[in-house]
């Protein structure tokens, strides 16, 4: 059956009006997420269908809405405790090995150097040891670097580890983020390339979704937007049903600002 | 927040997912009068469409956690849970709604004919969906607000499968066209 057939057989309204039976329900929505055809008409149908209940609408009586709210007994805004992020930088990119070996080989270099001209001048001698000890304390930095990047390469690598895309949830903002999550050892970096450098006094904040409420995974450091860097989320994650971002005062808060909700995103 | 904030649907879920009262009340208002009418419009009668109408709420309270946007929109979500909970009520009450609504099927949908004009006019669809053809009401219904399925319409109306199926269509593309102008 064609795509166009498929649409005229009248299957997806009658999805839509749940007039079909589990399977072929499921059937449907397989159908749906092969075409975006499909996908299309059926928004279309759904549209209508929010239109056509409307004009049903009835005003329920006024004593109802607290009598209803009375009933869900919640403590609300009983947020998490805020825990802040360790900052990890991880700088994956080419251009840092360039760099070490131009360091170590700069350093070998003057090492050389050192040794072959070592009896000249003590003053020059010290100032250039003190250089040494900078470029040694350089190439410390830099081994650590490496080390980052093979861990890195190595999280990436991981089978287990998937990408959740948060995607911007403010219209004609397009913003993103993207959270590196390895379900299993409960580990995530997060990386916040597409987000615009927080205002002073600002910082982004991660939260997840665990049993439908928001918790607290942390603030990102302030120097990560725009960057390719990532950052370890400290805290144990392994359960989490979507994941954002939102813009908190300096330092996290212990719950979401809703309109400050920047990006969200789903693990697949 | 004042009252008049509006909130995209993600941002609901979300206001809701943290349980905040302000989610509620956004929820209650903007959704409370369609989901009441919609369960009104099953049972056809004030008292229990607002016992579903709670249980609903509680429902859509305690399971948006379920929730899946990638599945559809957050208002068909909240109007399916309102739509089987009445439809859910409607059976449980058994004999009692049966008397009062499908012995009207029965003389509606009898072999000579359907007198649908009759059927819609006890069920008070007529008032709300202006112009669309009484061949395409009665199936809206069934479905919609009487739960039935596509077999259970066809063995009803007596007629093919497929007929209830591009009827459907039909019904909805002629609701398109009322409410897209």
């Amino acid at each position: 059956m064609s795509t166009t057939e498929y649409i005229e057989s009248g299957a997806l309204e009658a999805y839509i009006l749940g007039a079909l039976t589990r399977e072929e329900a499921a059937e449907v929505e397989r159908n749906i997420s092969r075409s975006t055809e499909l996908t299309a008409e059926l928004k279309a149908i759904e549209e209508t269908m929010l239109r056509f209940t409307s004009s049903f609408s009835k005003e329920p009586p006024a004593y109802l809405k607290d009598k209803i709210w009375s009933t869900f007994g919640t403590d609300s805004n009983a947020g998490p405790k805020l825990i802040p992020l360790q900052p990890e930088y991880r700088k994956p990119a080419t251009w840092k090995y360039a760099a070490i070996w131009i360091a170590l080989a700069g350093s070998a270099a003057l090492n050389l150097a050192l040794w072959n001209q070592g009896k000249e001048a003590k003053e020059q001698n010290n100032t250039l040891a003190t250089q040494v000890n900078q470029m040694q304390a350089q190439q410390q930095q830099l081994t650590a670097l490496v080390t980052e990047y093979q861990k890195n390469k190595s999280m990436m690598a991981d089978t287990g580890m998937q990408t959740i895309v948060m995607h911007t949830i403010k219209q004609g903002h397009p913003m993103a983020a993207t959270l590196y999550w390895s379900k299993t050892k409960g580990e995530a970096y997060v990386s916040i390339d597409a987000l615009p450098a927080p205002p002073k006094g600002m910082q982004y904040q991660l939260w997840v979704m665990q049993g439908g409420k928001p918790v607290d995974m942390g603030v990102i450091g302030i120097d990560m937007a725009n960057t390719p860097n990532m950052q370890k989320v400290a805290k144990l994650l392994t359960s989490g049903e979507a994941f954002a971002i939102s813009l908190e005062k300096e330092g996290g808060s212990p719950t979401p600002t809703m309109e400050n909700i920047y990006v969200m995103g789903k693990p697949s | 927040m004042s009252s008049t904030t509006v909130y995209t649907e993600e941002e609901l879920v979300l206001l809701l997912q943290r349980q905040s009262r302000e989610g509620f009340d956004y929820l209650y208002r903007q959704y409370g009068a369609v989901l009441y009418g919609v369960i009104f419009k099953v049972l056809n009668d004030e008292q229990t469409a607002q016992d579903v109408l709670q249980d609903a709420f509680v429902k859509i309270w305690k399971n948006i956690g379920q929730y899946n946007a990638a599945k559809g929109r957050l208002y068909t979500w909240m109007l399916n849970i309102a739509r089987n909970s009445a439809i859910d009520k409607l059976r449980s009450k058994g004999e009692i709604m049966k008397g009062k609504i499908l012995s009207g099927d029965d003389v509606v949908y009898s072999r000579d004919g359907m007198k649908t004009e009759q059927r819609t006019d006890t069920i008070g669809l007529r008032k709300t969906v202006a112009g669309l053809k009484p061949e395409y009401e009665v199936i809206i219904d069934l479905a919609y607000f009487k739960g039935y399925t596509l077999d259970e319409i066809a063995k009803t109306l007596e007629i093919p499968l497929g007929t209830v199926k591009t009827r459907m269509r039909s019904a909805m593309q002629q609701l398109r066209t009322v409410f897209n102008n």
